[in-house]
């Protein structure tokens, strides 16, 4: 069984040309990451910093100008690595003259699924994302929510070990938005490595175990959840009665004025806060 | 890089091979298609009739450019009026109609449009109205003998070419040559055989007219329900020009009026 | 049969569906089949405008016109959009990040197009053939009354013919979505397909032009050569009135040789698509 990373990236590079003069666009610059199996990951940064060029070379709809991708085990851009990956794109799209069941099916049908197991799959698939009532209306007649819903349903009935989802809740109400967030602890508790890309920081902090951050191309930041977001350069202590000192020393002088320390904390502060710092930093160098 | 290339070169290869039995294909099915050469689809571009020429709506587009080549003949226009015609018979040349009433309008109505563009008949001298009559009545005649081509030798258009010969040309030997075609047609006349014999008579022929006439006689004629008593009267006409004796003359047949 | 060919052959099977479902439900086809079919009907009240031709090829012109005209407006038209209507609305996205190769979406969007440009030309020929029929029976007591020879018609030759004309519009289908891989706009696409449409109909030209080339320099007899090779002679299958109204006036195996000749194109032309299809980022 293999158990290395879900998707490794090394030293992924793009560049787009402009125009007929030969000038060349960098969108993504030497980017390396690996994203371990089983894990719920982040992919997070400002409009245009390389994100969804990045995804779409992990899904082989771009080719790299330099580095390699791998997704589990397997070279990127290979129908064994795509058959194992389910894609939901931002702002899906799909046949409207289709009903939810018809387009699951047929997204199975094109993942490989048996046909003896199409149906079974179709319905777990549904049902995983709440869509098994309205299952037969045609698409044209969701609404926004539903059609998240539905793609989701799409990206997974194949069972596919990594689910890479692009912007899952934009645009959904906040109900429909912790739905989904629902859907992904659900799949995440069923061993799937899920890559998601959202704008709505809130819902990665609480959803995602690690996180990465892209700016103009380049990786600036990597790691868990709460690795990256607890401030290890401060302490917080968690008094009854004393102010901070060293913590021999307080503890001293508190033992000697009759206080009791409770805990040493580190104080945290917000995804949003982060985000904001790194990515504001790196337009101003 | 060698295999980035290789699938562009197979499919260059593929491409030519494609190319090749696309001709050898053509080659087979040309002869059903009576399509004309270059030269002759030149003067058809720019009357509107591209679609025709593409393939379609052919017979159409075809009846559209000879009734607006009316307009253009009653303004006496003799190139637009010959332009439109002649696109006419590009796109459906296996019709008789356009074909001959082509070279009717050459033949036998552009040589006046020309005399009168130049003055008139008054100011215009014998001479050169003769010779307008036959250059346009050869130049008619030239265009049926095309339609004859396209139409594998339809009969209404030699004898309307034989008739051009006669009445215009006054020449009788190419007349009878194109009699003599029609009479060989499968779908030749009842008096396109009488037509042959005399257009020969005329040319000065006799001898030869009453020997082909009589062959076709015997052969074919004689063989009808009827036997064909008119054709028996003109070779009975014939014989006594000719002043045959009774051994050289077709003997007399029992249905035979006697005089 | 190798397990990765059947789960291909599977895929190309579900994308050439969806591609039909989708064509199929089109406004424009409807439009244009309907407008067909009332033109071919038209052509027994048009008789009139009958110059000698015969009855029986006018109308045959009508219908085999409206197979051409339209049917060459349906197969560069559709293609073209029902390739762009993925691009443009992401639905390739989609399709392109499960195992479908590029080879197999082109594929599967090709035959798509290609059964309905098939539907369409079936069903013209169809109402062709009964109209023609019908009119046959009328004209043939009209000509025994008077000792004529009655008119006839072939309905093998028009079926072949109705066969010829769907290779060709397979042919156009293969030309367009092979543009369409490399153009980035449907306006482009179905303008210079339609280029190309024209140039193959008037391919012949070039044919005929090299049979007998004359006093053409060096230069022009490579052009005409090299572009009798790139662009399909479309006009190798206009044959309609000798299959269809003249017995016997077409040689042995034409028919055969043009269907292959259209089959090569189609799959070279796919080919060739494909390879471009490849390098295009989605």
């Amino acid at each position: 069984m293999n158990t290395g990373p879900a998707i490794a990236v090394k030293g992924l590079t793009k560049d787009f040309r402009i125009g007929m003069r030969g000038l060349k666009l960098r969108a993504v610059d030497n980017v390396s990451l690996e994203i371990p199996r089983g894990q719920v990951f982040g992919l997070l940064g400002p409009n245009g910093c390389g994100k969804s060029t990045t995804l779409k070379i992990i899904l082989g709809l771009v080719s790299p100008t330099a580095g390699e991708v791998s997704i589990l085990g397997f070279p990127f851009a290979t129908t064994s690595a795509r058959s194992r990956t389910g894609f939901l794109p931002e702002a899906p799209y799909f046949h409207k003259f289709l009903t939810g069941r018809e387009l699951v099916a047929y997204c199975a049908r094109l993942s490989g699924v048996k046909p003896e197991s199409v149906n079974q799959a179709v319905e777990d698939a549904l049902a995983l994302t709440a869509m098994t009532e309205a299952g037969d209306r045609t698409i044209g007649t969701y609404s926004k929510g539903m059609l998240q819903r539905i793609g989701l349903a799409q990206a997974i009935v194949h069972d596919p070990e990594l689910v890479i989802l692009d912007e899952p809740t934009a645009g959904v109400d906040p109900v429909g938005s912790a739905a989904i967030g629902q859907m992904i602890k659900a799949m995440k508790a069923k061993g799937k490595t899920i890559v998601l890309c959202s704008h709505l920081l809130g819902q990665v902090e609480q959803v995602c175990d690690r996180i990465a951050i892209m700016d103009r191309g380049k990786l600036v930041l990597e790691g868990r959840v709460d690795d990256v977001l607890t401030r290890r350069d401060q302490t917080i202590i968690s008094v009854e009665n004393l102010t901070p000192e060293a913590r021999r020393a307080a503890e001293e002088v508190l033992a000697q004025h009759g206080a009791r320390v409770t805990s040493f904390t580190h104080p945290r502060r917000s995804l949003d806060d982060l985000f904001r710092e790194l990515v504001t930093g790196s337009r101003d160098a | 890089m060698k295999s980035a290339r290789l699938p562009w070169i197979i499919a260059i290869f593929c491409l030519g091979l494609a190319g090749v039995i696309a001709e050898l294909s053509w080659m087979k099915v040309r002869v059903s298609i009576p399509e004309m050469g270059k030269k002759q689809i030149e003067p058809s571009l720019g009357q509107g009739v591209l679609l025709g020429i593409l393939g379609g709506f052919r017979t159409v587009i075809a009846d559209g450019a000879w009734i607006r080549s009316y307009v253009l003949w009653e303004r006496r226009d003799r190139a637009g009026c010959e332009a439109l015609m002649r696109t006419s018979c590009l796109l459906d040349p296996r019709a008789r109609f356009f074909w001959e009433n082509t070279g009717y309008v050459i033949g036998y109505d552009m040589a006046h449009w020309e005399i009168r563009k130049r003055g008139g008949y008054a100011k215009v001298s014998a001479e050169i109205q003769d010779d307008l009559f036959k250059k346009y009545a050869q130049h008619g005649i030239n265009v049926m003998e095309e339609g004859i081509k396209y139409t594998g030798g339809n009969v209404g258009i030699l004898i309307s070419a034989g008739q051009m010969s006669e009445l215009k040309l006054k020449d009788f030997s190419l007349a009878a040559t194109y009699y003599k075609r029609a009479s060989e047609s499968k779908n030749a006349p009842w008096f396109v055989h009488f037509m042959c014999a005399r257009a020969l008579w005329e040319s000065g022929k006799t001898k030869a007219a009453y020997d082909w006439y009589r062959e076709v006689w015997q052969k074919k004629l004689s063989l009808e329900d009827d036997h064909a008593p008119d054709d028996l009267e003109h070779l009975r006409f014939m014989e006594d020009q000719l002043n045959l004796t009774i051994l050289q003359r077709i003997p007399r047949q029992s249905w035979e009026k006697k005089n | 049969m190798p397990d990765f060919m059947k789960a291909s052959l599977t895929r190309i099977s579900w994308m050439t569906r969806l591609t039909f479902l989708e064509a199929i439900r089109q406004r424009f086809f409807a439009f244009l089949i309907l407008l067909s079919a009332a033109l071919v009907l038209s052509s027994v009240s048009l008789r009139f405008l009958d110059f000698g031709h015969g009855e029986l090829k006018f109308v045959c012109d009508f219908g085999f016109g409206g197979m051409f005209l339209f049917g060459s407006v349906l197969a560069v038209v559709m293609s073209a959009q029902l390739f762009f209507a993925e691009m443009d609305n992401r639905t390739a996205l989609t399709l392109l990040a499960k195992p479908v190769s590029r080879t197999e979406f082109l594929v599967g969007k090709f035959i798509g197009v290609w059964l309905v440009l098939g539907v369409f030309i079936f069903t013209l020929s169809t109402l062709l053939g009964i109209i023609l029929w019908a009119r046959c029976q009328e004209l043939t007591v009209a000509a025994v009354e008077v000792g004529k020879a009655p008119p006839e018609f072939s309905i093998t030759g028009l079926f072949s013919y109705t066969g010829m004309q769907w290779a060709r519009l397979g042919v156009v289908a293969a030309m367009i979505l092979m543009v369409a891989s490399l153009a980035r706009t449907f306006l482009f696409t179905v303008i210079v397909g339609s280029m190309l449409v024209v140039a193959g109909q008037l391919q012949w030209l070039a044919q005929e032009t090299l049979l007998k080339p004359g006093d053409l320099n060096f230069f022009s007899k490579l052009l005409l050569s090299v572009s009798t090779y790139i662009i399909p002679n479309l006009q190798q299958f206009n044959i309609g009135d000798a299959l269809t109204l003249d017995h016997g006036s077409v040689a042995d195996g034409a028919v055969t040789l043009a269907l292959f000749s259209g089959g090569c194109y189609i799959v070279v032309f796919l080919f060739i698509g494909s390879l471009i299809f490849r390098q295009r980022e989605i």
